[in-house]
């Protein structure tokens, strides 16, 4: 299994040097140098030029993104900001801890929801309860998650008062922004949990536990489940990445200091080194998870997981 | 089992057929028609110039039979400007999931048809582009490109196509394993024709689906991004944008927010209700 | 002899909102114990759904017993509740599929799934332990090394994963074992291989099985009585030697005779039957087999053939209804 995991962490390191250059490559493609973004047009050429060659714009391309990795891998360093001159790592650790919180909460939430709702309505296919599931899961889906987000806004704090409407600073007031977050993935969860039982439940090897005298409840828990949640598992990940790209937007509805806002406004401010760094450090980290999925899936799947017990052999 | 009843009526009417019995999915396609209806002829129900007028008596009036919707900060009819936004929504949905379509087709089709180096190469680029999360990526291309009409719909576009690359890869890896394929190939079929004759006829139902569904999500997206200022801007009367600027009279003036969401939940609904339906339409032996 | 399980008159069929499927159409027929009791008939004849009815486990939406009995120690098994067919299945029917690649859960251990039918119906209060070495012995049994039970089904062949499913059917010690196509999805040397040990195990256990299969080369090696099914009925029925040896046939059992290569006669082609099942949502309206015959005559398109009986030996057919000797 050891083997596994090593593999996989070998692999990450071209895929993660290749998500740097596709952000560095993207934001690179902004018109103008750091310096005339900074200064503006009118200012003296030699400013600029100083500036230009401050921030490493002088270099060929190639060799900017060389030294950039160069700079993250040895000092942690991911370059400074063009509005604060400062380390833009300094606001990111700053800002990162909320969206973190914001986004697990909202996996948690979502999975829980998604997939145990999931369950019941493939268990009960064609009841009511299986209709209201679905029906209400399709119009979840449907509904952009900042909005959502300023319905409860509007009618917790506005109407009610019982919560807060912006800001980050207790667990209170990751209340709403969590809901706002984990119905969207909660529903799409709960679509593809459902679909996967009824999918398992076709198979055939259900009916030989059928043949075997096995109960209706019996056949769901020990023979369907762990099959149904294979495919699950692995959209995991993606469920992370949905929940990140969440939370940015509901940043912005909740007010709340954390890297969505930050990477807007930094784009306000063509701020381009804040935007590459927020971006990256959110791209890594998302890459991390769905390293963790897939060394989890094999775990739970036993054809991976004997394929590499056995030291890569396969036995027939 | 002979099934003659079938092979009569053709495949397109026994899909039609299943479809229509579906009532959520019939649902959705009256919503649909009737958004879509309201894009097209929106000149027709209210004029254009309704949507600029700015009436300085009038602003944020709730709504009333003069205007339905209510009027915004500067006096503009919403209820104008809601049925003309739908232009912007329909449009960008449509256009960058069939942009992500052609693209994620021409590169998954070759991905899984030719296999190899081919293969490995357009699989490693998706994984790299799959490791960002698809809002970040379209952020990063606003933030390089600036935000206007055009750049939002190609960061949305871009953050489609690699999920739309793997799916048709794998769907086309799917058909190219079955013996007709094989058996074309066998007697000298050019590639491009077993492609386009066998492969990707036989992929279409997931294809359609997929595609179906993404336009929901990519109306979603777009007015994501609007409503953090990072797609269409002001005074555009795009969805997202309304909402974005209704967000600063949340308190005095609720109904600003209450429409245009409705509006963007429907058309978001309507497609993934068809989407669904086709889903089931196309593959019955997912009913039983 | 005593009857282990008997049908009379049962008809299933399936239904959707497009259509009806008349899949099995009043067959009647009996097992005594151990005997073997061979279900012959092409792709949709009705032989698996049978099978099916006969344990409870057709479609629950859309397939139903319409009428007729199904008699297992004397009790109606359609009269009876899920509850009660759960004590049933697994412990006194049990059946062997035909494709074994898809029958085992793909994540549990081939011990656990042997295991389960005795946990479930652990009437002698056997401890985990006592269960583990049944599943031991079993898989000896089935003449798979012990060791082998942690494993999980991906790691075997198709040939041993036939063993296992062998082994959860028999680990219970089944009164009746119906064995649908258990060697048609295998290779022709193993197909040999698990029939021989099927017919061993039941020659041990005194098993009662009804084979399902198409091919009457396994039903020659295995069955004592025949039942040939075509388009859901039975249309001739007897032991094994009035079918193969007799001198009165159903046209359709001499055509099933016809399509097998003999190496004795001095043959140069087939004959096989022309033409198709008929539609089982819109069968004919007299002799099912009628469209296809060679010896149709009128009375065949227009009324059911009543069933022609001698010791035992039943054919379906107007050939032989009223005049002795047809042939």
């Amino acid at each position: 299994m050891s083997r596994y995991v090593i593999k996989r962490l070998l692999y990450m390191i071209p895929v993660l040097l290749g998500v740097a250059f596709l952000v560095f490559t993207i934001l690179s493609l902004t018109p103008g140098d750091p310096g005339t973004i900074i200064l503006g047009i009118t200012a003296d050429p030699e400013d600029i030029a100083a500036l230009n060659a401050e921030f490493g714009y002088d270099q060929p391309f190639l060799i900017r993104f060389f030294n950039y990795i160069k700079d993250i891998v040895l000092h942690f360093d991911l370059g400074n900001s063009y509005q604060s001159r400062q380390p833009v790592i300094d606001d990111i650790m700053a800002r990162f801890p909320n969206t973190l919180t914001l986004a697990v909460l909202s996996m948690a939430v979502s999975s829980i929801i998604g997939i145990s709702l999931g369950i019941f309505s493939a268990v009960r296919q064609y009841s009511v309860a299986d209709h209201i599931c679905v029906v209400v899961a399709l119009v979840f889906a449907s509904i952009p998650g900042f909005w959502l987000g300023l319905m409860l806004l509007l009618l917790f704090s506005l109407r009610l008062g019982w919560l807060p409407s912006f800001g980050a600073s207790s667990l209170k007031h990751f209340i709403l922004p969590t809901l706002t977050v984990s119905m969207t993935s909660a529903a799409g969860l709960l679509r593809l949990t459902r679909s996967a039982m009824l999918e398992t439940i076709r198979q055939e090897y259900i009916r030989t536990a059928k043949a075997k005298g096995a109960s209706g409840r019996r056949i769901i828990w020990k023979h369907a489940l762990r099959n149904a949640l294979l495919p699950v598992v692995t959209t995991l990940g993606t469920s992370f990445g949905a929940s990140l790209g969440g939370a940015i937007i509901a940043e912005t509805v909740f007010a709340m200091p954390g890297m969505g806002t930050l990477i807007t406004t930094a784009i306000r401010q063509k701020d381009i080194p804040m935007v590459m760094g927020a971006t990256l450090f959110l791209a890594v980290l998302f890459s991390l998870v769905i390293l963790v999925v897939d060394i989890l899936y094999a775990f739970i799947d036993p054809r991976i997981r004997v394929k590499y017990q056995n030291g890569g052999k396969k036995r027939g | 089992m002979a099934r003659e009843k079938e092979k009569r009526n053709s495949q397109a009417a026994e899909i039609w057929r299943r479809f229509r019995k579906n009532r959520t999915a019939v649902i959705g396609l009256v919503i649909l028609i009737l958004i879509v209806g309201m894009a097209l002829f929106a000149d027709l129900i209210v004029p254009y110039s309704k949507c600029i007028e700015q009436v300085g008596a009038d602003r944020l009036q709730g709504p009333s039979l003069e205007h339905f919707f209510g009027t915004d900060e500067l006096g503009r009819d919403l209820f104008a400007r809601v049925v003309h936004g739908s232009r912007y929504s329909l449009f960008i949905g449509v256009a960058t999931s069939l942009m992500a379509l052609v693209i994620g087709a021409i590169l998954g089709a070759s991905a899984g048809y030719f296999g190899g180096m081919v293969d490995n190469i357009i699989c490693r680029i998706v994984d790299i582009f799959l490791c960002v999360p698809p809002i970040l990526l379209s952020l990063a291309v606003v933030a390089a490109l600036g935000s206007n009409m055009q750049n939002l719909i190609i960061a949305i576009t871009v953050s489609c196509i690699p999920g739309n690359v793997r799916l048709i890869r794998s769907v086309v890896l799917t058909v190219a394993e079955q013996e007709y394929v094989e058996a074309a190939k066998s007697y000298g079929t050019s590639n491009a024709r077993i492609i386009f004759r066998y492969v990707l006829p036989n992929a279409m139902g997931p294809i359609i689906v997929n595609t179906t569904m993404a336009i929901s999500d990519m109306i979603l997206s777009a007015a994501g991004l609007s409503f953090i200022g990072m797609g269409i801007q002001p005074p555009s009367p795009e969805w997202g944008a309304l909402l974005s600027n209704a967000q600063t009279y949340l308190f005095s003036a609720p109904y600003m927010l209450v429409f245009p969401g409705i509006f963007i939940v429907l058309s978001s609904l309507a497609f993934n209700l068809v989407g669904d339906g086709l889903t089931d339409a196309l593959d019955p032996k997912l009913k039983d | 002899m005593e009857q282990v399980l008997k049908i009379e008159d049962l008809s299933i069929c399936y239904k959707t909102d497009l259509e009806t499927v008349y899949a099995v159409n009043g067959i009647s027929f009996s097992i005594g114990a151990g005997e073997t009791m061979g279900l012959v008939g092409e792709t949709g004849a009705g032989k698996t759904t049978t099978a099916l009815g006969i344990m409870g486990l057709l479609p629950e939406r859309t397939g139903k017993i319409t009428s007729g009995k199904i008699l297992f120690e004397d009790q109606d098994l359609c009269g009876m509740t899920e509850h009660e067919l759960l004590h049933i299945r697994g412990q006194k029917i049990s059946m062997i599929f035909q494709d074994p690649m898809t029958a085992l859960n793909p994540v549990l251990t081939v011990g656990d799934q042997i295991g389960e039918a005795l946990y479930l119906h652990n009437q002698d209060g056997l401890s985990q332990k006592e269960i583990d070495k049944k599943v031991e012995e079993t898989l000896e049994m089935v003449g798979i090394p012990k060791e082998r039970k942690k494993e999980y089904p991906y790691q075997f062949s198709g040939g041993m994963r036939q063993r296992v499913v062998i082994a959860i059917a028999l680990v219970c010690n089944p009164s009746l074992l119906i064995a649908d196509e258990p060697t048609t999805a295998l290779d022709v040397t193993i197909q040999a291989q698990i029939l021989s040990m099927i017919c061993d195990l039941q020659r041990k256990y005194g098993t009662s099985v009804i084979m399902i299969t198409h091919d009457l080369g396994v039903v020659a090696e295995t069955c004592d009585k025949v039942g040939i099914m075509y388009a859901g009925e039975i249309v001739e029925y007897g032991t094994l030697a009035d079918i193969f040896t007799g001198e009165k046939h159903h046209p359709y059992t001499d055509g099933l005779f016809g399509s097998i290569p003999s190496l004795t006669e001095n043959s140069r082609r087939l004959h096989p039957i022309e033409g198709l099942m008929p539609d089982p949502t819109e069968l004919p309206k007299g002799c099912r087999f009628a469209p296809r015959c060679k010896r149709c005559s009128e009375i065949c398109r227009q009324k059911k053939p009543p069933v022609y009986e001698e010791n035992g030996h039943q054919i379906r057919c107007h050939l032989f209804s009223g005049k002795e000797d047809a042939r």
